[in-house]
């Protein structure tokens, strides 16, 4: 299949709600073939795992690469200089640039992220008004999320949508003056943003003493979590405080799960209880694997999870993660990042060797010639 | 069944908080209760210690503590003894290394405890080891005796099995009381040990207590660290930074951090029909207890220009790691532990697109890996649970400049070379920070008196009484037979 021929049948199937498993594998194995053929890097990738689309049947078969194969290898089917935009993630490469996640257009992306959205979040409303609480895409054109809230504000926010972030951070007057309104007004309303953000806001608001409630059908979508934070919170806690602060049922509360190495994202229905189960649309697909075999684990174990989204055509469908999850009835639970243990015995890790030996070779002068994680 | 740790003399279980800590290996659960002390009680204990050690430890010669010591050791290798079978059935089940492994490892480890090895290990640090039972006279002049503390405290790590052993019998035989933390991935061993000395010398069991708490529990360990009169702590740098910071300044801290030992193999060992049995030592030292031991290798440094060639002995090595894997399975991994491996296998498997002289070999089911490199690199440590890295270098002279950087790391070298090679290259290792060089397959098998680390195991542990020649010539003066 052309690149042509890849988009208008992945813009059809997103289109169709009514795809089954049959249709995603017959998608997933053609998808399979054009990575092949047009990405050497996955080639060779797959080679070593001795598997080609000759001899795939099943989705479940095409190699994962691993989240930190984008700081290595330059994965994109179509010539890197001819994309609409380029997605960087966060692991950087031994030159200290960032992985790449190159889209020569962003009509599917925006296609999967439009209907997942308009399903997980929206419910029944049209448009609702909206508060974003990230950077704008202007001032981080490189960040897959600020896309995803530009384009939710584009695509389903009412009149008096705005951004409540700019480039000297929050202006607090405004935003609590914003809050005011929106509460006065009756109308439901989305506020939207990274985890961590909401963290910013909950303090300063537990500072000076303040609470809003939102009229009724408000719902929040944070995103993100707190890995790399100054702190981190317990979950039950992050949603039991976003609830009281802004007076929006924890039902409302809804968290996406994504990521720059995929092109559609994972919702969950709430979260009146903690922690929930996250599922996404028919064109992606979550496994639970053991990231040294790739083999499947059984329900209810935990594993690393394993994404397969049509969606991504032009990087790689099949990823593993470095998430921890376990399958549940309705999905999967996620369980943070699997981060690697310390060693049990006295023998040293690479995570701590290079954390001391960066110390080491500062003085020394010498570099580390070692894999590192992002 | 739960199986009890912990040694605790003069507190009765019922004064004690139990803690369990469940094992679940290969399809069965071990439960293992610890005991988990108040300030209070660790007051008391360390307080008990310390007398018990005053009163009888310090008044018994060390010949005599030789000889309980092996009694219990003989104990311990004897395969009928109630004590080393409850070793051989819970160890595995606790640890998840292969039972055989375990069973080998215990015996060829417990050996060097025995009476013969443990009088190597006294005179490697005392050239006159009486000197720990009486004042002696000194070269310079004088006399001197050397006093082990009154109270000992160890903070013991990890999951091989029988480790703790080390300082425990170091501590005994400078005639210390000892109080020891087990870790929680292995609190057994050290609990058996000090119930058989009690069995074999009720009033040496009083000087010794093993107990248990959570590994960053700082309260404990706060209250151990203010009664003891001297530390010996294993662990991270973070930890044992911890240790070090809690540790009263008065009291002196000895810390075992974590390290990287590798392995060299020279051309002339590289002939077809030795490099099979050099390969297959160097895959043993990988596969013994998964390389979760400081001395366990990383990565092996090939000799070019040998009959067989450094990529081809990484062949062998993983040939050699296939078969170990079919004689002692290596354990199951957790989640955290798979992805460790998998992270390193991945960045060794991604160095090859772009470098078709490198290889990463390895079995479907992820249960070793052996990367090659076919260019020098620095030294780094492997995903451990049975992977390597072998890197070709053009002559092991080659290899200090590749480690040197990494000077407070390093440990173990395990050498396959000529008789002048091995000298020649232990003089390049020393300088760059090498504390222990041994033949491949014996990496992990320390000989008694080993000094870990590079450190002398028992001088570190005393301090010395000193009689100055000075004091005898003056007492002279004093005597009734004065003229």
């Amino acid at each position: 299949m052309t690149e042509a021929e890849i988009i208008k049948t992945l813009l059809d199937f997103i289109a169709s709600d009514c795809a089954g498993d049959e249709e995603f594998n017959a998608l997933a194995l053609k998808i399979f073939d054009y990575q092949f053929q047009n990405n050497l890097p996955y080639q060779l990738f797959c080679r070593q795992r001795e598997q080609t689309p000759r001899t795939t049947k099943n989705w479940r078969d095409i190699p994962a690469v691993p989240i930190n194969g984008y700081k290595d290898l330059c994965l994109s089917c179509c010539d890197p200089k001819s994309v609409e935009r380029t997605f960087m993630t966060s692991g950087t490469t031994k030159d200290g640039l960032r992985g790449q996640c190159r889209h020569p257009t962003l009509s599917v992306y925006d296609a999967s992220m439009v209907a997942a959205f308009r399903q997980y979040f929206m419910e029944e409303h049209e448009r609702l008004r909206m508060g974003i609480l990230f950077p704008t895409e202007q001032a981080m054109p490189n960040s897959s999320l600020a896309h995803y809230l530009a384009l939710a504000l584009k695509e389903f926010g009412s009149e008096g949508s705005r951004y409540l972030l700019s480039n000297d951070g929050i202006d607090w007057k405004e935003l609590f003056t914003e809050l005011e309104q929106v509460e006065q007004s009756g109308e439901p309303y989305a506020l939207l943003g990274a985890s961590f953000s909401f963290v910013h806001v909950m303090d300063e608001m537990a500072r000076v003493g303040k609470s809003v409630s939102l009229p009724e059908g408000s719902r929040i979508l944070d995103t993100g979590g707190f890995k790399g934070q100054s702190r981190e919170l317990e979950l039950d806690n992050f949603y039991e405080s976003l609830s009281s602060r802004f007076g929006v049922l924890r039902e409302d509360c809804i968290n996406m799960y994504g990521m720059t190495e995929l092109s559609t994202q994972f919702y969950d229905s709430g979260n009146a209880s903690c922690p929930s189960a996250k599922s996404g649309p028919n064109w992606v697909r979550s496994r639970i694997v053991n990231p040294l075999t790739g083999a499947e684990i059984q329900k209810g174990e935990r594993g690393v999870l394993a994404h397969h989204d049509l969606a991504h055509f032009n990087c790689v469908s099949s990823i593993l993660t470095e998430d921890a999850g376990v399958e549940v009835d309705d999905g999967f639970i996620l369980l943070g990042r699997a981060e690697g243990v310390e060693a049990k015995g006295c023998s040293m890790a690479v995570d701590e060797f290079l954390k001391v030996a960066k110390g080491e070779a500062c003085d020394t002068n010498c570099g580390i010639s070692s894999g590192s994680k992002s | 069944m739960i199986l009890t740790a912990g040694y605790l003399p003069g507190l009765s279980p019922d004064e004690v908080e139990w803690q369990t800590l469940t094992f679940n290996r290969g399809g069965e659960q071990t439960e293992v209760s610890v005991p988990l002390l108040t300030d209070d009680q660790i007051k008391e204990l360390s307080s008990d210690i310390k007398k018990a050690s005053r009163h009888y430890l310090k008044g018994l010669p060390v010949s005599e503590i030789l000889r309980t010591i092996d009694s219990a050791i003989c104990q311990f290798l004897d395969r009928s003894n109630p004590y080393r079978q409850q070793a051989e059935k819970y160890l595995p089940r606790i640890t998840g290394y292969d039972s055989e492994m375990v069973r080998l490892g215990l015996t060829s480890y417990l050996k060097t405890f025995r009476q013969s090895e443990l009088r190597r290990f006294l005179s490697e640090d005392f050239f006159n080891p009486k000197i720990l039972d009486e004042f002696q006279p000194l070269p310079k002049g004088g006399y001197g005796r050397a006093y082990g503390p009154d109270l000992l405290a160890h903070i013991w790590a990890g999951n091989v099995p029988g480790l703790p052993l080390w300082s425990l019998i170091s501590g005994l035989l400078v005639k210390a009381g000892n109080i020891g933390k087990v870790s929680s991935f292995e609190p057994l061993m050290a609990s058996w040990f000090a119930r058989l000395i009690a069995e074999i010398d009720p009033r040496l069991g009083e000087c010794i207590a093993v107990t248990w708490w959570k590994g960053g529990d700082t309260e404990c360990q706060q209250a151990l660290l203010n009664q003891a009169d001297l530390v010996v702590a294993y662990g991270n740098n973070d930890t044992l930074q911890q240790i070090r910071d809690y540790t009263p300044i008065t009291t002196r801290c000895l810390t075992y951090t974590h390290k990287v030992s590798f392995g060299m193999v020279s051309k002339s060992a590289l002939d077809p029909i030795k490099a099979w049995n050099v390969a297959h030592q160097a895959a043993y030292d990988i596969v013994r207890y998964d390389q979760q031991g400081c001395y366990s290798p990383h990565v092996f440094f090939i000799e070019e220009n040998g009959a067989v060639s450094p990529k081809q002995f990484a062949q062998y090595v993983a040939s050699e790691l296939d078969n170990f894997q079919k004689k002692f399975p290596r354990r199951t991994l957790t989640i955290e532990e798979a992805q460790d491996v998998a992270l390193w296998k991945q960045t060794e498997e991604v160095k090859t697109f772009s470098d078709d002289c490198s290889a990463v070999m390895g079995d479907t089911d992820g249960t070793w890996c052996v990367s090659f490199s076919e260019t020098p690199e620095n030294l780094s440590p492997s995903g451990l649970n049975r992977t390597a890295k072998v890197i070709s270098v053009q002559q092991l002279d080659d290899v200090p400049a590749l480690i040197s950087p990494y000077k407070a790391f390093l440990q173990t070298v395990g050498i396959a070379a000529s008789p002048e090679e091995l000298h020649r290259l232990a003089c390049l290792l020393g300088v760059v920070g090498v504390t222990r060089i041994s033949a491949l397959e014996h990496m992990t098998v320390p000989e008694a008196g080993w000094h870990h680390d590079g450190r002398f195991n028992l001088l570190d542990l005393i301090t010395m009484t000193e009689v100055e020649r000075s004091a005898e010539i003056s007492a002279e003066a004093f005597s009734n037979y004065v003229d």
